[in-house]
């Protein structure tokens, strides 16, 4: 009767020391995890964007001009349209322009002449 | 122009156009699609592109073409006043050490490699580093001209030194790169690097590395402050990986943009110093940046016979490297710099000299001086460096203190 007494003291000691143990593991790992922190924004301010309306459409292409434009690496591309465009819409004038330097240029001077000489724009970049 | 306009575009740049229109303020910019690439193409290919479906929508592209100039505008179309972009906070949202590096990796804003989080208390000790207020501009900048510009701060500077692992002393170099606007991740297709030199009293003060090993891994005031550039173009100027960064196959010279300091201790007699020559006084501190694509270390005959070193330009100019051979930059190490100067008394007049060559570069529009010339290196050897960069700008560093 003693004996087992004893043994079961020895069980329970043994139990709550593991409990202890299992105790102090948790909570070091709970110590262990990362601390948060707060960091400054390295991203630069955006600058607004004003939305600019699109100009109204045509009615109809027949009997207007048209400027292909042709920006960097836009050959044979541009070109090519010139063609397939006439032949596929013969009442409409499709002229082909090149813009001189890179697409990054701006050309005053080009888009004041497709204002004053034609209806609508098709421009390509090609690549 | 008030006028109807539709832009056609290749494919592999449905990112970038639908990026570009939207900050242009045209969001529902009617853009046509042909398949990519069509430059150089046999104009039958081309043809047929055009004769088939836009890559995008899978409609015959020639009555896309059609429509975008004639199908009445839609409500939001006609649409006027501003876009609403999210608010830049000050702060991120706070989170473990671990999250945020993973976090700041994933969304591109590092260059792959780990950085140093820009705490509050490292950023103030950033700060130490310049008279100037944290909330000052410095300045603006943008990947490529189409591109918006973004405005920054003393402070989001900052923030991008700390993240390369700068120290309070680089600060000002770093500023005086940053308030040039000039990116070092040019939007291009053709993968451009950059190159920064700095020049003037500052190099010693900071304890750069223009002898042995300069332009390697073995300083950490050259490694920073390029870094730090690079850090800057993508979180202060905008370059994102396929929307407005397109360099095909990108430039490992990108990671640290070739950052070193001229050896001025070394020049020959008479060779003035790059700020020296840019226009600026011998004393001051000046920071300098170069575009261009490739360096080729040359240790062979044209560093011991100033003959081949027309054989070395012509050659380089007829590869097509450099904007079809138009620009070239030489870096000598001080060995071959002491045996021109028996020939050259300037720098000046070794680059005149390479210049008269028939196919030498001579320079293109736009892009400044055919041939420039550094002297950097610890004379180990009589090698050189030769590249197709030009140079861009220069920026007080003393400005910046």
């Amino acid at each position: 009767m003693q004996g087992g007494k004893a043994v079961k003291k020895r069980i329970n000691q043994t139990l709550i020391g593991i409990m202890l143990v299992a105790g102090i593991l948790a909570a070091t790992a709970s110590l262990a995890q990362e601390a948060k922190v707060a960091v400054l924004n390295p991203r630069g301010a955006l600058p607004l964007i004003r939305l600019v309306p699109m100009a109204p459409r045509l009615d109809t292409l027949d009997g207007k001009t048209v400027y292909l434009i042709a920006a960097s690496f836009a050959v044979p591309l541009m070109p090519e349209l010139q063609k397939v465009m006439a032949e596929k819409y013969p009442k409409t004038t499709w002229v082909l322009k090149n813009k001189p330097g890179s697409y990054f240029d701006d050309d005053p001077a080009l888009w004041a002449e497709a204002k004053e000489k034609s209806s609508a724009v098709i421009m390509g970049v090609g690549h | 122009m008030g006028l109807p306009c539709s832009p056609v575009v290749t494919q592999r740049f449905l990112d970038v156009a639908r990026t570009i229109t939207y900050k242009k303020g045209m969001p529902n910019q009617r853009i046509i699609y042909v398949p990519h690439p069509v430059s150089g193409r046999p104009a039958e290919v081309v043809r047929n592109h055009l004769l088939g479906n836009d890559p995008v929508t899978g409609k015959p592209i020639l009555d896309e073409l059609i429509a975008a100039l004639t199908k009445p505008l839609n409500a939001e179309e006609k649409k006027t006043g501003f876009v609403t972009r999210p608010a830049r906070p000050r702060l991120l949202d706070p989170d473990t050490p671990t999250n945020l590096q993973r976090m700041m990796s994933k969304n591109g804003w590092t260059d792959g490699l780990p950085i140093v989080l820009p705490t509050e208390e490292r950023v103030a000790a950033m700060l130490k580093g310049t008279s100037h207020g944290r909330d000052e501009i410095v300045g603006t900048m943008r990947p490529s001209p189409p591109h918006e510009a973004w405005e920054y701060t003393v402070e989001m500077v900052a923030a991008n030194a700390v993240m390369a692992g700068a120290q309070p002393e680089h600060f000002p170099v770093i500023l005086a790169l940053a308030s040039t606007g000039v990116t070092s991740l040019f939007s291009s297709t053709t993968s451009f690097a950059r190159m920064v030199v700095v020049s003037g009293p500052i190099r010693e003060e900071i304890k750069m590395n223009g002898g042995i090993g300069a332009l390697g891994p073995f300083n950490e005031a050259n490694a920073v402050i390029g870094r730090a550039w690079t850090l800057i173009s993508k979180n202060l100027g905008g370059a994102i990986a396929g929307e407005t960064y397109m360099g095909g196959q990108g430039n490992n010279l990108n990671y640290n943009n070739v950052c070193i300091p001229e050896n001025e201790e070394a020049l020959p007699a008479g060779w003035k110093p790059l700020h020296v020559q840019k226009g600026f006084k011998p004393g001051e501190s000046v920071v300098s940046t170069f575009t261009g694509w490739s360096l080729i270390n040359h240790a062979g005959r044209a560093a011991r016979d100033k003959e081949a070193f027309k054989q070395l330009l012509v050659s380089l100019s007829a590869s097509g490297m450099g904007m079809g051979g138009s620009q070239a930059m030489i870096l000598l190490d001080p060995l071959v710099a002491r045996d021109l100067r028996e020939s050259f008394d300037t720098k000046e007049k070794f680059s005149a000299w390479l210049i008269q060559n028939p196919g030498a570069p001579t320079g293109s529009p736009g892009f400044g001086s055919a041939i420039e010339i550094l002297v950097v290196g610890g004379e180990a050897n009589p090698c050189l460096t030769i590249g197709d960069f030009t140079y861009v700008s220069s920026a007080s560093i003393d400005k910046w203190r």
